[in-house]
């Protein structure tokens, strides 16, 4: 019973599935961050960290739902079209004069919408979730730049707008809302992932779907659920985008470096793109390696391009090291057939 | 015999984990004889057939060629010395042509198509085979992608030739084409086995024969030492032929309603107007081949596979029924344990009281919006005791227990949603001894308790064992029953067999 010894030491099951990769990637993180604050004045500050927080908010928002979907074995990438396509629904009817509730409503309307089509299209037609997200991204992309902006890119929000306004107040002092809805939606994420029915479901399907489906677990609902989950991030993390800029810009669609960087927070906190495992807890320590080199990168006055290859350096090298502490299992290639 | 043999093993064992596959076989294969292999399904007459063929390493042993000891690291080594292999499921590249898959592996840097192509067209043609060596091979019918396979074995000067159940896709005439073909083969000096489930042809056209059972080599010998019963007895072994059926047999039928009633059913290839009734409070057993439609049937029952248009009726409890999906079936306590735990049975990370919770949430979750780990770990904890399911906590991942105890997770998964039909497919395939007389319990318990339970097995002791009623399902039907009291192993294999 070497095995029972081994385990004596683990408390409790999530942490037999946690990944070997977070803790290196906290461990590289927290490193960073003493390179950083040795050798950039300025870095360790209280006001750097503020900005480091208030900078990572939609990332965190948009990773909370991509973290539900890659779970459950899905991937979303038409979650940045989703939140332009969300944020461009609200601002568009608060421009037209709604009050910002009902706006508000309609969007969330909308974006269940996209994530229904997502999730149907996964779920019932059976088109694998990459194409069908890729679909619905340029869909959504083309349909809002030329159905409602007629060709433009930029769309001006109101600034005097409460909503708008509200989502950049500070709601308590020092506490900012982007950084409060954050807060809000890392929390309901775990709480859906570790409590819930349907979080049971998303690791059951995550881990063999085949298995799920055939326990007689709603797998096909779950899909929907999980899409439309990723499009309601998606969307409020728009709304915090927008507010906080002032407009919404389709051309964080199309350079694509937003989408990569979620599913670079979800992949380096140790999330496996094959699903059944990781947490909120996962995606902290996946965003705080990004958020801490976005940041440094930025105060070192490195150009995009450099910090585009860093990044792509980074998630190789996390690919790598995955590959290497995890190796494929002897045992789970034993033959059935004697 | 006085020459000497081309392939001889030499206490040979192969172990898959635990469970040997092959235990100390000593085996020799002379020139020029047709030698056949017979055993039940298990038996371990692929693993020989691989060990030799270079696909595995033996655990244990020596495998000589030619008196000389040798070490394949890949079928390649193996073929490098003139052994083939035509596997049952053909191993052609469906994408290539019939001549591309015939010079596979051994191509040129450069190949001319055109000459590639003569040479296929002319072994096939010396072969007296009717294939178009320009056809894609995944367009041709399964005994051509055989033939192909048997002139590539040819074209590669092979001089040990290995058929995995040869004439399992073949009609009639093909058949007798086949051996006529081994037979000049034979004139050649070419050694060959065969694996076949056909009796009548091993004793027909083979040499030799060898009866496997359990992984061991039984008994080898001329062919004409042997009849159809004679290897039967030898494929079931002596102490269960002896077995007596009465001492087995335990309450008489129940009289009830079926539970469950099957009719005409029809799926695919698989499953050919397969009828059968289920009765609560008892066990039916269903016996037969690898193949024969048994799984297909069980998944088409409890909606996971979904019937021919027109393909037949089933009833629960008298009504009718015909279910999308396995969540369906489940809500109306219809239950299916599958085959291969590893493939869909189980959640290989997740721990014991996930896999059990996710079971029990599937009947029980629909109006439940949380499922808070301690409710999952109390379930869990419940069904731990009952079954006896050794883990070190309720949230050890399923992938670090035993083979026994994956199972009973996998059970108690299904039985705690409470089914009033459950179909055990392979219960004990890959599980301990010990783990099997607790999962056979279990069983027992369940049909005592008034469940329906149908058990499918491809190890005869098992249903033999189990079963209050034995079918026999054979080529996608059921071709016979038996009231246990009945039955003997003979009778269930002849009747499983062609």
């Amino acid at each position: 019973m070497t095995d029972a010894t081994a385990n004596a030491a683990v408390p409790m099951g999530r942490k037999a599935r946690r990944s070997l990769l977070e803790p290196i990637v906290l461990g590289v993180a927290l490193a960073l961050i003493v390179l950083f604050s040795t050798t950039i004045p300025g870095f360790a500050s209280l006001g750097n960290l503020s900005v480091i927080l208030s900078n990572s908010t939609s990332l965190v928002i948009l990773a909370c739902g991509m973290a539900v979907v890659v779970i459950s074995r899905g991937l979303d990438l038409s979650q940045i079209a989703a939140m332009v396509a969300g944020a461009t629904t609200f601002s568009t009817l608060i421009n037209a004069g709604l009050p910002a509730a009902a706006a508000l409503a309609l969007a969330v309307l909308a974006m269940a919408l996209i994530g229904f089509v997502n999730g149907w299209l996964i779920a019932f037609v059976e088109i694998p979730a990459m194409l069908a997200t890729l679909a619905t991204a340029m869909f959504m992309t083309g349909l809002f730049r030329f159905g409602v902006l007629r060709g433009d890119y930029l769309l001006i929000l109101p600034k005097s707008n409460p909503a708008v306004v509200f989502f950049k107040s500070d709601l308590l002092p020092g506490l900012t809302a982007p950084v409060a809805l954050m807060i809000v939606a890392l929390v309901v994420t775990g709480l859906v992932l570790r409590f819930s029915t349907t979080g049971r479901i998303i690791y059951g399907m995550g881990d063999n779907f085949q298995a799920a489906r055939l326990s007689g677990l709603p797998v096909r609902n779950t899909i929907v659920f999980v899409y439309v989950y990723s499009a309601l991030a998606a969307l409020l993390a728009g709304l915090v985008i927008a507010s906080a800029s002032g407009t919404v810009d389709f051309r964080i669609v199309t350079n694509g470096s937003l989408l990569f960087e979620v599913i670079l927070v979800v992949v380096l906190g140790g999330i496996p793109l094959r699903g059944g495992r990781g947490g909120v807890r996962n995606l902290l320590v996946g965003a705080a390696l990004i958020a801490v080199l976005r940041n440094g990168m930025t105060l070192y006055d490195f150009s995009t391009q450099t910090q585009d290859m860093l990044k792509g350096v980074i998630l190789m090298a996390a690919i790598f090291v995955d590959n290497y502490l995890n190796p494929r299992d002897a045992e789970t290639d034993t033959a059935g057939d004697l | 015999m006085s020459r000497r043999p081309i392939v001889a093993l030499e206490n040979v064992t192969k172990r898959y984990g635990a469970i040997a596959a092959l235990e100390a076989a000593n085996f020799d294969l002379y020139p020029g004889e047709i030698h056949a292999l017979v055993g039940e399904n298990g038996a371990g007459k692929s693993t020989l057939c691989k060990l030799i063929a270079g696909v595995m390493p033996p655990t244990e042993g020596v495998l000589r060629i030619d008196d000389a000891p040798v070490a394949f690291s890949a079928p390649k080594d193996a073929s490098r010395l003139g052994i083939s292999m035509v596997f049952q499921e053909t191993s052609l590249v469906p994408q290539l042509t019939v001549a591309q898959n015939m010079v596979l592996g051994r191509e040129r840097a450069f190949n001319s198509v055109r000459k590639v192509r003569n040479t296929a067209r002319q072994a096939l043609q010396r072969l007296n085979f009717n294939v178009d060596a320009s056809q894609l091979a995944g367009a041709l019918s399964a005994a051509k992608r055989q033939m192909v396979e048997i002139a590539r074995a040819v074209l590669n000067d092979a001089r040990v030739i290995i058929f995995d159940e040869p004439t399992a896709s073949l009609t009639p005439e093909e058949t007798e084409h086949l051996f006529d073909l081994m037979k000049a083969l034979r004139r050649r000096g070419v050694a060959m086995i065969f694996i076949s489930h056909a009796l009548e042809e091993a004793l027909a056209h083979a040499d030799r024969v060898t009866v496997l059972r359990n992984g061991r080599l039984m008994v080898t010998g001329p062919a004409a030492d042997f009849d159809r019963a004679g290897l039967i007895r030898h494929m079931i072994g002596e102490d269960l032929a002896k077995r007596d059926p009465t001492a087995a047999a335990r309450r008489p039928p129940p009289a009830a309603a079926p539970v469950l009633q099957v009719e005409n059913l029809r799926m695919g290839a698989m499953v050919n107007n397969m009828s059968f009734s289920v009765f609560p409070g008892e066990i039916t057993g269903i016996a037969g081949l690898i193949g024969s439609g048994r799984s297909e049937a069980a998944r088409v029952v409890v909606g996971h596979t979904k019937r021919n248009f027109g393909g037949g009726r089933i009833w629960l409890n008298g009504r009718e029924v015909r279910y999308g999906s396995p969540a369906e079936a489940i809500a109306d306590g219809v239950a299916y344990v599958s085959e291969d735990r590893k493939l869909d049975g189980f959640f290989e990370t997740l721990g014991v009281s996930e896999n059990i919770g996710l079971g029990w949430l599937a009947k029980f979750g629909r109006r439940r919006w949380i499922a808070p780990a301690p409710t999952m770990r109390a379930l869990a904890q419940e069904w731990r005791t009952r079954l006896s399911i050794r883990a070190t906590g309720s949230d050890q991942p399923v992938l670090h227990l035993s083979g026994g105890n994956q199972q009973k997770v996998v059970i108690a998964k299904s039985l705690a949603q409470q089914p009033r039909l459950i179909i055990f497919d392979e219960p004990t395939r890959g599980v301990d001894v010990g783990a099997i007389a607790e999962i056979h319990t279990i069983i027992r318990d369940l049909a005592r308790s008034g469940a329906g339970v149908v058990v499918i097995s491809s190890y005869l002791p098992e249903i033999l064992d189990l079963s209050d009623r034995i079918l026999v399902a054979k080529s996608g039907t059921i071709a016979a029953e038996f009231v246990r009291s009945e039955a003997t192993a003979e009778k269930v294999l002849q009747a499983a067999i062609h």
